[in-house]
């Protein structure tokens, strides 16, 4: 099948990058298309940074940065923006935190002005504090209430023990009960400084206006003293295999298995991007997983494994997934072993090679419709030093990776003989299926 | 005999029109054998979004034989006459597109997309499918173990759960009684021939919306879908369907039981069509009630009386009359009766008219900007585009209103809406009578049975 290697020639963006005066790196693209802007405020601080006895700290200084500065009450930060039709959020995950901004590009200046002050000014007031605790709680209930959840927290308490990442993102209900306003208050002066933060904005805007803005805004934002970025224990490959079955009372198994799997700096990154693509990762049935276990053997509507989409700052995983009934627990976990065991023995063809190159470097575009996936793709290309010009270099990255790389790096990553394998649903700890009460 | 309307002669209206930068620049047509072209031509992107919709969805099946659009879907990636099984798949993989499908009550829709120097092969595949799909028996046998599969994610998911359960309850003879994915009993007996008799009933050309939006050029376009499309036959007209809900006479009530660690509410009141003239209203009373940190049910339930995680008002466009239906997810130590009263207060405030000029223009705002904020890809505008084209139909949308020019007339509709109008819609409809009301509790004993084992 021959087709063309030529991408639109307009897939190129026009990047601006400043280093304000405080230390805060600030990102531009202009995209007139739509009357909108796009702004992502981000600071270099996440759950990767808290103690396991603070599990959740970090999510909650993020979602508490909307509770109120030493100006505006929380109902009046929500008005502010929802009066003009745009939408704010903030958040805390495992690197990074921050504000979240879409709005009109009319309204701008004043989506920049409360972001600033947001981060600037946050008052983190004892009661919200207090009620973001207790429905934390409630959200750490109701998210082990999907199974895929529980076992993918299930499997990172295994594979990550002993790094941050096993630590499920919104924390435990004892670790986040003990949270008080103080550990909110030193989580937030020791991380949250304008030379750990990234300012992207996207869209309808004009650069030159916007960046006298922003030093009339977050450009206040004093630097106390220099961020000192802090080292995190990193996970290790296991090497003996492992199995967690938990038993919970459901239509479907969830199983999940694999390791740990790579940072994202790692230079073998594209050669895995093209194995996730021949073994699980393709959209449709193209890929190996999908197409076996799906389409030919009809054992699930959700089949999949990955490794690069992971991968961060610290090593991601590399699993497999599958739901399915639970009588189909034992193909299941040996038809996910399976193709994990053939990839790394037999390697790849090099029709599924230029397939899966075809797919990376055709597809890529897709990555850069929306301003709001622009302004992450400046933030990432910050953090990992990928260069704005990544979307012109992309293409030529893939098509350099060859069949011995893919080979290569299957070998060197994956490791069919040290698995771990979480199952949930209605089994037995010896892995039998458990009959439902009351079903003849 | 394939003669196209040309663009030149397609539906051209001169009269200035409130136009939604959505609608800006589509071109309609309908060729000879019925198919309903929208096109629309936009260089920003260098890519093209391409998508069919049929008017056929849970809504047109039967009693015993649910979950047949939805199957059917399955079906059109399982192989035509031109392309083999995985072909579509593969395809659209090498040339680097996306593509993917869903059905819901009303509709069935496709879609791909791809850059715009390859993207014709979305047209090439549609047009075989149309009527070219194939129903190998051993393809159908292992699909419905797929699709089963997928059911079975829905029954593990607590609010699909409770969900089914208040449709089946509120609607009694209307389609709407069963979900999209049909039940799994009715999925477990269908046959391949079952599957064939459906797609022949419901997909022909006339059936049919094809939209395409994107980096093209707009008379090669309409050439290459004349040669695609124009000659397969138009086929039957489509069976008139017509399912009336009658009036609910009184409050339903329904508990769903269920291993969960958190209990969960539905309220949902019957509530009219897609263009309805008292649909703006509701529209307007949803984004007040639960658009944002600043809406009433997020300042009453999560902030005032700390009951819930989250609080949620849906209300959405459906070709015959659906539900109004709110949806609260409750913090343990607080009671379903309480945020269930709760709701109805802030409902009561409605009805009261208790609302400010302010507070409905920023809610207007909100719907406005929603439209801009949620349409940058070219896939999201094809998605308006083919959902009014297919919905907003028929004798009961006013002129104006109809078809993707629902779009048009969308903001001046929504800008009209006065305070008292909000007060008369929630009179109308959200009263005791009309509505149905599902608790999802824990299953007595079920944490007694998890921690003996």
């Amino acid at each position: 099948m021959q087709h063309s290697q030529k991408l639109g020639t307009r897939a190129k963006l026009d990047v601006e990058r400043v280093e304000l005066p405080n230390g805060l790196v600030l990102l531009l693209s202009e995209d007139h298309t739509v009357p909108a802007v796009s702004i992502k405020a981000i600071v270099g601080a996440g759950s990767r940074f808290e103690s396991d006895d603070r599990a959740g700290l970090a999510s909650l200084v993020g979602e508490l940065l909307d509770a109120g500065t030493t100006t505006r009450n929380s109902k009046q930060i929500a008005e502010t923006i929802e009066e003009t039709g745009g939408r704010l959020a903030t958040f805390g995950d495992y690197q990074s935190s921050g504000v979240v901004v879409m709005l009109l590009s009319k309204d701008v200046a004043l989506g920049l002005e409360v972001s600033s002050d947001l981060l600037i000014n946050p008052a983190f007031p004892e009661d919200k504090v207090q009620q973001c605790v207790e429905r934390r709680v409630a959200q750490i209930k109701a998210r082990l209430d999907i199974p895929r959840t529980l076992a993918s927290d299930t499997f990172n308490e295994i594979v990550f023990e002993g790094a941050p990442l096993h630590r499920p993102p919104l924390g435990y209900e004892q670790t986040v009960k003990s949270i008080t306003q103080s550990d909110v208050l030193d989580f937030y002066r020791r991380y949250y400084r304008p030379d750990n933060t990234m300012l992207a904005i996207v869209g309808d805007i004009d650069k030159e206006e916007i960046k006298s803005t922003v030093l009339s805004t977050i450009g206040k934002w004093e630097r106390t003293s220099p961020f000192q970025p802090q080292q995190v224990p990193k996970a290790h490959r296991q090497t003996s295999p492992v199995t967690e079955v938990v038993n919970a009372p459901k239509e479907q198994v969830n199983i999940i298995i694999g390791h740990v799997g790579i940072e994202r700096r790692n230079p073998d990154y594209f050669a895995l991007l093209v194995m996730d693509t021949i073994l699980g990762s393709s959209p449709g049935f193209t890929s190996r997983i999908p197409r076996v276990l799906r389409d030919e053997q009809g054992l699930a509507y959700s089949t999949f494994s990955n490794i690069t989409s992971s991968a961060g700052l610290d090593p991601g995983r590399f699993i497999a997934y599958i739901g399915t009934a639970p009588e189909n627990l034992d193909r299941a976990i040996a038809g996910l072993r399976g193709e994990i065991a053939r990839i790394v023995e037999s390697g790849v063809t090099q029709e599924e090679l230029d397939v899966a190159r075809s797919y990376l470097t055709g597809s890529f575009v897709f990555r850069f419709q929306k301003n709001s996936q622009v302004a992450e793709f400046l933030i990432e290309a910050e953090i990992y030093g990928l260069g704005f010009d990544y979307l012109e270099r992309f293409p030529e990255l893939i098509r350099a990776v060859t069949i011995e790389d893919v080979n290569r790096v299957t070998r060197k990553y994956i490791d069919p003989l040290n698995l771990t394998t979480v199952v949930v649903g209605p089994v037995d700890e010896q892995g039998k299926v458990v009959e439902k009460e009351g079903v003849s | 005999m394939t003669t196209l309307i040309t663009a030149a002669g397609a539906e051209e209206d001169p009269q200035a029109r409130t136009q939604s930068f959505i609608t800006r620049n589509v071109q309609r047509t309908v060729l000879p054998n019925g198919l309903t072209l929208l096109t629309k031509e936009v260089h920003d992107k260098p890519v093209v979004a391409t998508m069919i919709w049929y008017r056929v969805g849970s809504r047109n099946e039967e009693l015993g034989q649910t979950g047949k659009s939805h199957f059917l879907e399955h079906m059109l990636f399982k192989g035509t006459d031109r392309y083999k099984k995985g072909e579509i798949d593969l395809i659209t993989h090498l040339n680097g597109g996306a593509n993917n499908a869903f059905t819901w009550l009303d509709f069935t829709a496709y879609y791909f997309t791809f850059a715009s120097d390859r993207w014709q092969a979305a047209l090439e595949i549609e047009a075989s499918r149309l009527r070219g799909t194939l129903f190998a028996e051993e393809e159908f046998t292992s699909e419905k173990k797929v699709v089963e599969e997928e059911l079975r994610i829905g029954l593990d998911g607590p609010w699909e759960v409770l969900e089914n359960e208040v449709w089946a309850v509120a609607f009694r003879e209307h389609s709407y009684h069963w979900p999209t994915v049909g039940w799994l009993e009715d999925l477990e007996a269908a046959s391949a021939a079952d599957m064939k008799a459906y797609y022949d009933k419901w997909y022909h050309p006339r059936n049919a919306t094809l939209v395409i939006v994107g980096d093209f050029d707009s008379d090669e376009t309409h050439r290459k879908v004349e040669e695609l499309f124009g000659a397969i036959p138009s086929g039957p007209e489509p069976a008139p369907f017509r399912l009336v809900e009658p009036p609910q006479r009184g409050e339903k009530r329904l508990l769903v039981k269920k291993e969960t660690p958190v209990e969960r509410l539905i309220i949902g009141y019957h509530a009219p069509a897609v263009a309805h003239p008292d649909s703006y209203a509701l529209k307007v009373a949803e984004a007040l009630l639960a658009t944002g940190k600043s809406s009433r049910l997020y300042q009453r339930l999560v902030e005032q009386d700390q009951s819930v995680t989250k609080a949620d008002a849906s209300y959405h466009d459906q070709f015959d009359p659906s539900l109004f239906y709110f949806q609260h997810e409750l913090k343990p130590g607080f009671n379903l009766p309480d945020v269930e009263r709760a709701t109805y207060e802030e409902i009561d405030r409605l009805k009261r008219g208790d609302i400010s000029p302010g507070e409905i223009e920023k809610v207007k705002r909100q719907i406005e900007a929603a439209l801009v904020l949620s349409s940058e890809e070219p896939l999201q505008q094809a998605m308006l585009l083919g959902q009014f084209e297919t919905i907003a139909i028929g004798e009961r949308v006013p002129a104006d209103s109809r078809g993707y020019h629902y779009l048009d007339t969308l903001s001046d509709r929504i800008a009209a809406v006065t305070i008292e109008d909000i007060a008369r819609v929630a009179k109308t409809y959200f009263t005791e009578d009309n509505r149905t009301v599902g608790y999802l509790i824990n299953e007595q004993g079920a944490g007694e049975r998890s921690s003996a084992t």
